[in-house]
């Protein structure tokens, strides 16, 4: 029994480091992009500030300093962000089947893949929230020295800013990785088959709980492999403030 | 000629006029002392000399040579800005020092990364060379390889100096180098400062340390709501300051200090 179990639970945790790395492999470029985004200043109005008259008015004055892109995806961030990753789920898996009388999702692994666009997006809005900060947390005072100092942009960014942005996106990517491992076990509700569904699936069939537990291991080995990898990466970092 | 021809400089930011007509020279190996309450566009001077920020109107010439002229936007191309900018350093009230090199680093990072781009032929083992001897002159030889978390804020501040002697300007700015510091630390700061001036080192210093000012500047501006409202020998702006806002400032001060 226990060597069926384990069998079982390491398929099972197969599915959750696909799900895993491919979530991490999209979702942390997207990330990037949605975060340049969320700081785009590009206003299409701004040139309404030509006449000042209409400036006077309410209305024109938001318009000449809107932003679309930025306002966008904040507006996405703030969405996904709001609502649960299970609803989420939900809805990108089940939705175009209602919505267009055909599922999208209905080749081999389409289930692995509507799983994965909904993670992908979840995450890249959170880690889109955790690079803005990096970024925005280098004082501006760090480009204006390297600026001063004759460097060129390209220079400024990749030997003084890049890896203060890096040291201070770590730790909170970190924890937003570590919950991800853990919410590869949402997969369950449009039926993947990861780790605690083959374990509650012995629960249910064998009328044993110990398999349940035994997925907590699993768990907990790769998020303590995880945990060594960003303590490890923190230590390398910690030489400067 | 004078080193520096400063005319008729104007920079607004939005509906607000923060530099009015400001107009001053400077020559070779002298000290300029720029004091005036706070807002009233020190910093915003210095900045536009940098090129942190670019005035709306009026000409900035070094050696007779105009580098800027608001009139004339075309020849503003970021390289052009960039060339500019080697005329003149720029020492900050905060440091800003780059947290993940060490002191000596910070002195000769620029200079580094200008060998290799503009292939100066520069050797590398001269930039560091250089780079030490500017420590050792700023008391610093035995701190070369700290990290600025691990200094004093005036040792912090000395490397700062350092790092922008490094790029060899031929005007050195001060922004209030002493504000951000302990009043103990100010000391090791301005002593450095005395000493750049001993040795002819062309520079304009805000400050509010007055004696300090009165001491080490050949020359004096004094600066309220944006315009130049006096300047001339120290002598005569802080000891017998003609128009009535100047004294009115410094007699604020003295009773401050
Ligand atoms: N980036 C900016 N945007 C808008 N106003 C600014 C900006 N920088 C400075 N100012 C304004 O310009 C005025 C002069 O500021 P500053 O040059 O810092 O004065 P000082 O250095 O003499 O204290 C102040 O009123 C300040 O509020
Ligand atoms: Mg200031």
């Amino acid at each position: 029994m226990f060597q069926t179990v384990t069998l079982a639970l390491l398929r099972g945790c197969g599915t959750m480091l696909e799900l895993f790395a491919l979530t991490l492999l999209f979702s942390l470029p997207l990330g990037l992009l949605v975060a340049f985004g969320s700081m785009s200043r590009w206003a299409p109005f701004h040139f309404l500030v030509r006449w000042p008259r209409l400036l006077d008015q309410k209305f024109f004055r938001w318009l000449s300093t809107f932003a679309p892109v930025s306002w966008l995806c904040n507006v996405v961030v703030w969405i996904i962000r709001g609502t649960p990753l299970m609803l989420q789920l939900i809805i990108i898996f089940y939705g175009p089947g209602l919505w267009f009388d055909h599922n999208i999702w209905s080749f081999s692994s389409g289930r692995m893949t509507a799983c994965v666009v909904a993670f992908v997006i979840n995450y890249a809005c959170y880690f889109s929230v955790i690079y803005r900060g990096g970024i925005q947390s280098v004082p501006a005072g760090q480009w204006e020295a390297g600026e001063v100092l004759g460097m060129t942009k390209r220079q400024i960014f990749f030997k003084v800013t890049l890896l203060q942005m890096i040291k201070r996106i770590v730790p909170p990517m970190s924890n937003e990785i570590i919950t991800l491992v853990k919410d590869t076990s949402l997969a369950r509700i449009i039926a993947i088959s990861e780790l605690v569904k083959m374990g509650e699936d012995f629960m249910r069939s064998d009328g044993i709980t110990w398999p349940l537990f035994y997925t907590a291991v699993f768990y907990l080995v790769v998020v303590g492999i995880l945990t060594l990898l960003f303590n490890f990466l923190e230590r390398k970092l910690s030489y400067f403030r | 000629m004078s080193i520096l021809d400063v005319q008729h400089i104007e920079k607004h930011f939005g509906a607000t006029r923060v530099l009015e007509d400001i107009s001053f020279s400077l020559e070779q190996g002298q000290v300029l002392s720029i004091i005036g309450s706070s807002g009233s566009g020190k910093t915003t001077l210095l900045r536009c000399l940098n090129f942190l920020e670019r005035p709306d109107a009026g000409t900035i010439a070094v050696r007779g040579q105009t580098i800027f002229d608001a009139a004339d936007m075309k020849a503003q191309t970021e390289s052009q800005i960039r060339a500019n900018r080697l005329h003149f350093g720029l020492v900050f009230q905060s440091f800003n020092l780059f947290p993940q090199y060490t002191a000596l680093e910070n002195v000769i990072l620029a200079r580094q990364l200008l060998a290799k781009s503009q292939k100066t032929g520069e050797s590398n083992e001269a930039i560091v060379q250089e780079g030490k001897a500017l420590l050792d002159q700023m008391g610093l030889s035995d701190r070369m390889d700290n990290y600025p978390h691990q200094l004093s804020g005036g040792q912090q501040q000395r490397v700062a100096i350092a790092r922008a002697l490094a790029m060899k300007p031929d005007i050195l700015c001060f922004d209030e180098p002493t504000s951000a510091l302990d009043p103990e630390l100010t000391g090791e700061v301005l002593k450095v400062i005395r000493g750049l001036a001993r040795k002819h080192t062309t520079m304009i210093i805000v400050t509010h340390e007055m004696a300090f000012a009165r001491d080490v500047a050949d020359h004096v501006i004094f600066m309220d709501g944006g315009v130049i409202v006096e300047q001339g020998a120290p002598a005569d702006v802080i000891d017998n300051p003609r128009e009535e806002r100047t004294r009115q400032f410094l007699s604020r001060f003295s009773q401050d200090n």
